[in-house]
């Protein structure tokens, strides 16, 4: 039978929980449940680990740039250092304002939260790799991170201040306006693909690097450098994190939270910055092709690259200004990718590429 | 320009409006008369020679008998420089707004009223701004001003 | 759409927000987000240190004075002791007149170096902090080495400075001053080409001269707005004379002038510093002073060139061992009184920009 899930070159290791499974005789559909929150889990506890660890590494990037050590006290190098954060933001006092809106001001953060995970259904990590090969994946992706704004819209709503709205007004206008050249950038790809599904576009970049998107000329650079843009922009992350600018806005939206609410945002905005530069792997740098280590190992490699990348831009750019960042998104970025696109479906359509 | 060729051409050109205060071996310091002001204080930002463009300071002073207003002027192209004072009574003093002359002398002149009680007329806008604005102890600058958390320090 | 309804709201920018260096409220009012009105509220520092020097004697005020304005604490004690030796008539002796120097100009470096990182971290480049403060360190190393303090360093006093500077100061500050040269090259690599820096900083928050005139502004601000005023040129204190230094200027009074009109004078400070060194003759370090000594009845008016500006005392003696009044300015307060003016109809993020790039600094303020 086909299973729901698959776990590609790690089934040796996991393997044995479906034959626990089928062991116990339930009927199909109960199976399905059980294997589907199993698969959630797993997800849910190796993206945790991620972000926790990209938090570290962030901190250790940023002290390196300027000189620092960044954390160091607690285990090799601090590499526990976030551990123990977020246990101490867990065990926090939630300090809550009396003039929120409650129900808004509750779920603000679990959407963002539950919102970065549920981009990950159909992000192949490796060969097989993947929790569901949904036909129209990368659409999916693109709508369900587009939930972030909802949240931060929510946040700043609901928090009752000015600050906070401020900040969730520009988030809002911001991930909507670079929405457009993203989408724009990640179509070309899908034009030359001919499909939506993840699978299909890190199979169609098998073989030599060469094949890998962003080497296709003329259009493939362009494409992955207007998506680069447009993704750090989409996650939030300096020279575009206007809606947090914590030195205009204070802290932007999350200006009340604190405590493990605060926490949920400050995870959710890591994995986002996972979750494009996974996307930007899968589309531009084939996925997880790669010679002698095992599939995955390479998409995380790649990955942390891209992430790398963003973070390099944080530690070293001055903020832009709001009116010039939907400038720059309506007058450069949206004419530029539209070019972009249109040249391509003309190469296309010519047959001229390789 | 030195301060004798500045006192010489003061002397010359204002010998109405300033008298020239015996302070010792310092810059020079000008007595103005509180209702002539206004009209000094122009004519010396005016003046093609002096051009006091700068205001620097304005302090209040409480000496016990009297309260005093003194202004430091500076200019910006000459480098001179002239301190001018205002003697007021002790009790109901006022005196006239600068800031027609200089915008700058704005929030010295709300210090002046809020710290020493000197009435500033045609200020525009008296208002508490260093003490807390619901301030109801007078003003805490005069020397007769005492509060209970307030000790005085010992003759050394 | 055309009948859409709008409001105005009033937002209130501080006394805690990260980016007014310190307790400033700005009160603004918005339309949508741009300023339409901005009214500054001070005194949330406010620690009476006029009424406190008024009950301490000359040498007891020294202290209060490092709390004045504490970046530049070492301007503020030779502003005090300047207005005492002249009340006094205190002659100074010629080895600690160019010690004097020495320290203004390296403070002034560091307040300098202070502006460089805050005003990068304000426009949301977080390293250029860390960078500033680390060029820092080595001239508050050789404060430490000299007065055994870092921040609040009583070290200029009545006559004199407190102590001599020990033998190793002087190959360290040279070694400072060489390492302060490199990385300035490194610091106009990362910011003044940015286009990012570029747009944010160019044509933001214009001060053109005549305003800064009217409203008493001095110091970098106004150089940058194209006036050419310098105290240390203009009413040359202290033995500012015998140097050989230039007063940059620039023409915009844009806040991209005023960072790099700042950077210029760290140049110009250096070169003053590395002059002082060369010069610095042997003999005493301070004039025979008593501690409670007694002023004559007068009053002056001292003045220096801060790092924000015209830093000034006005002090008034009745022939006392205490000042009959004290009265401190500092730069800061005329540029706070401008910022309403040049800072309307721009974006909160513009604002932001214009404060820190005026380098304002609340103790000086509210004192």
């Amino acid at each position: 039978m086909s299973y729901p899930l698959a776990f590609g070159e790690l089934h040796g290791l996991f393997g044995w929980l479906y034959e626990l499974l089928e062991s116990t005789g339930l009927p199909q559909p109960w199976l399905d449940v059980v294997r589907y929150a199993m698969l959630g889990a797993m997800v849910f506890g190796v993206l945790s680990l991620l972000a926790l660890f990209l938090v570290w590494w962030e901190r250790k990037i940023a002290a390196h740039i300027q000189q620092r050590f960044g954390p160091m006290r607690h285990g090799w190098h601090g590499w526990y250092q976030t551990v123990v954060d977020a246990v101490k933001l867990l065990t926090k006092e939630d300090i809550l304002v009396d003039t929120r809106d409650k129900f808004v001001f509750f779920w603000a953060p679990v959407i963002c939260f539950v919102a970065a995970f549920l981009a990950y259904v159909s992000i192949p990590f490796g060969e097989g790799l993947i929790v569901s090969d949904l036909n129209i994946g990368i659409l999916y992706v693109i709508a369900i991170t587009t939930f972030t704004i909802l949240s931060l819209l929510m946040a700043g709503w609901g928090s009752n201040n000015k600050y906070a709205l401020l900040g969730g007004i520009r988030s809002a206008a911001q991930v909507i306006s670079y929405e457009i050249p993203m989408v724009a950038s990640i179509l070309v790809v899908v034009l030359f693909v001919g499909s939506l599904s993840m699978v299909d576009i890190v199979n169609s970049q098998s073989g030599w690097i060469t094949n890998w998107f962003v080497f296709r000329l003329p259009f493939g650079p362009i494409a992955f450098l207007t998506y680069i843009v447009a993704a750090t922009a989409e996650a939030n992350r300096t020279p575009f994190d206007i809606p947090e600018a914590e030195q205009e806005l204070v802290a932007g939206y999350n200006i009340e939270y604190s405590g493990m609410k605060f926490a949920m945002f400050f995870l959710a905005e890591f994995v986002n910055g996972f979750t494009v530069s996974a996307i930007a792997v899968t589309l531009f740098f084939g996925g997880w092709h790669g010679p002698f280590l095992p599939s995955w190992v390479w998409f995380l490699l790649k990955t942390f690259a891209v992430v790398f990348l963003l973070m390099m831009f944080r530690w070293t750019y001055p903020r832009l200004r709001v009116d010039q960042l939907m400038e720059f998104a309506w007058k450069f970025m949206v004419p530029v990718t539209f070019a972009n696109l249109i040249l391509a479906a003309w190469m296309k359509y010519a047959g001229w590429y390789w | 320009m030195t301060f004798d060729e500045l006192k010489e051409y003061l002397a010359a050109n204002f010998a109405d409006d300033l008298t020239l205060l015996d302070t010792g071996r310092h810059e020079p310091v000008y007595e103005v008369k509180a209702e002539k002001l206004v009209t000094v204080c122009r004519r010396l930002r005016e003046d093609e020679t002096l051009k006091f463009d700068f205001f620097c300071n304005l302090g209040g002073v409480d000496t016990g008998e009297r309260m005093e207003a003194v202004y430091s002027l500076a200019s910006y192209s000459k480098k001179i420089r002239v301190d001018l004072k205002v003697i007021l009574p002790h009790e109901k003093a006022e005196i006239d707004s600068v800031q027609e002359v200089w915008p700058a002398a704005n929030w010295y002149e709300r210090e002046l009223w809020e710290l020493y009680g000197v009435h500033v007329k045609n200020h525009g806008n008296l208002t508490r701004f260093l003490l807390p604005d619901d301030w109801d102890q007078g003003f805490p600058m005069r020397k007769d001003w005492d509060a209970p958390d307030f000790i005085r320090m010992p003759e050394l | 759409m055309a009948d859409l309804r709008t409001e105005e709201f009033t937002v209130n920018m501080g006394p805690h927000h990260p980016s007014t260096h310190g307790v400033c409220r700005l009160v603004l009012t918005l339309n949508g987000e741009k300023i339409i009105k901005i009214e500054p509220v001070i005194g949330y520092l406010h620690r009476a240190l006029e009424k406190i020097c008024e009950n301490r004697t000359y040498a007891q005020c020294i202290p209060i004075m490092d709390r004045f304005e504490y970046v530049t604490a070492m301007s503020c004690n030779y502003l005090f002791s300047n207005a005492a030796e002249k009340l006094a008539g205190i002659e100074v002796p010629e080895r600690a007149e160019y010690l004097r120097v020495i320290m203004l100009e390296l403070n002034r470096i560091a307040s300098h170096l202070i502006f460089y990182g805050v005003t990068a971290m304000d426009i949301g480049a977080l390293t250029p902090f860390l960078y500033g403060l680390r060029e820092r360190e080595l001239i508050i190393d050789l404060f430490e080495m000299t007065c055994g303090q870092r921040l609040t360093y009583n070290y200029i006093r009545v006559g004199g400075v407190s102590r001599d500077i020990p033998a190793e100061f002087e190959p360290k500050c040279r070694e400072a001053i060489k390492i302060i040269r490199e990385k300035l090259i490194d610091y106009e690599g990362l910011l003044n080409e940015n286009p990012i820096w570029l747009v944010r900083n160019k044509g933001i928050g214009v001060l053109p001269p005549e305003l800064g005139i009217a409203y008493g502004v001095s110091g970098p601000v106004l150089r940058a707005s194209g006036v050419k005023y310098d105290i240390r040129k203009d009413d040359p204190y202290s033995i500012y004379d015998r140097f050989d230094f230039q007063i940059p200027t620039r023409e915009n009074g844009d806040c991209y002038d005023r960072y790099l009109l700042r950077l210029d004078e760290i140049k110009q400070s250096l070169n003053i510093v590395e002059q002082a060194l060369d010069a610095l003759p042997e003999g005493d370090i301070k004039a025979k002073v008593s501690p409670n000594f007694k002023p004559p009845a007068g009053e002056v008016y001292s003045r220096v060139e801060n790092s924000r500006g015209e830093l000034g005392v006005y002090i008034q003696s009745d022939g006392g061992k205490k000042p009959l009044r004290v009265k401190m300015r500092g730069g800061s307060y005329n540029q706070l009184q401008v910022l309403p003016h040049i800072g309307t109809n721009c974006l909160v993020a513009d604002l932001v920009a214009i404060f820190a790039s005026l380098d304002v600094i609340l103790p000086e303020v509210d004192r």
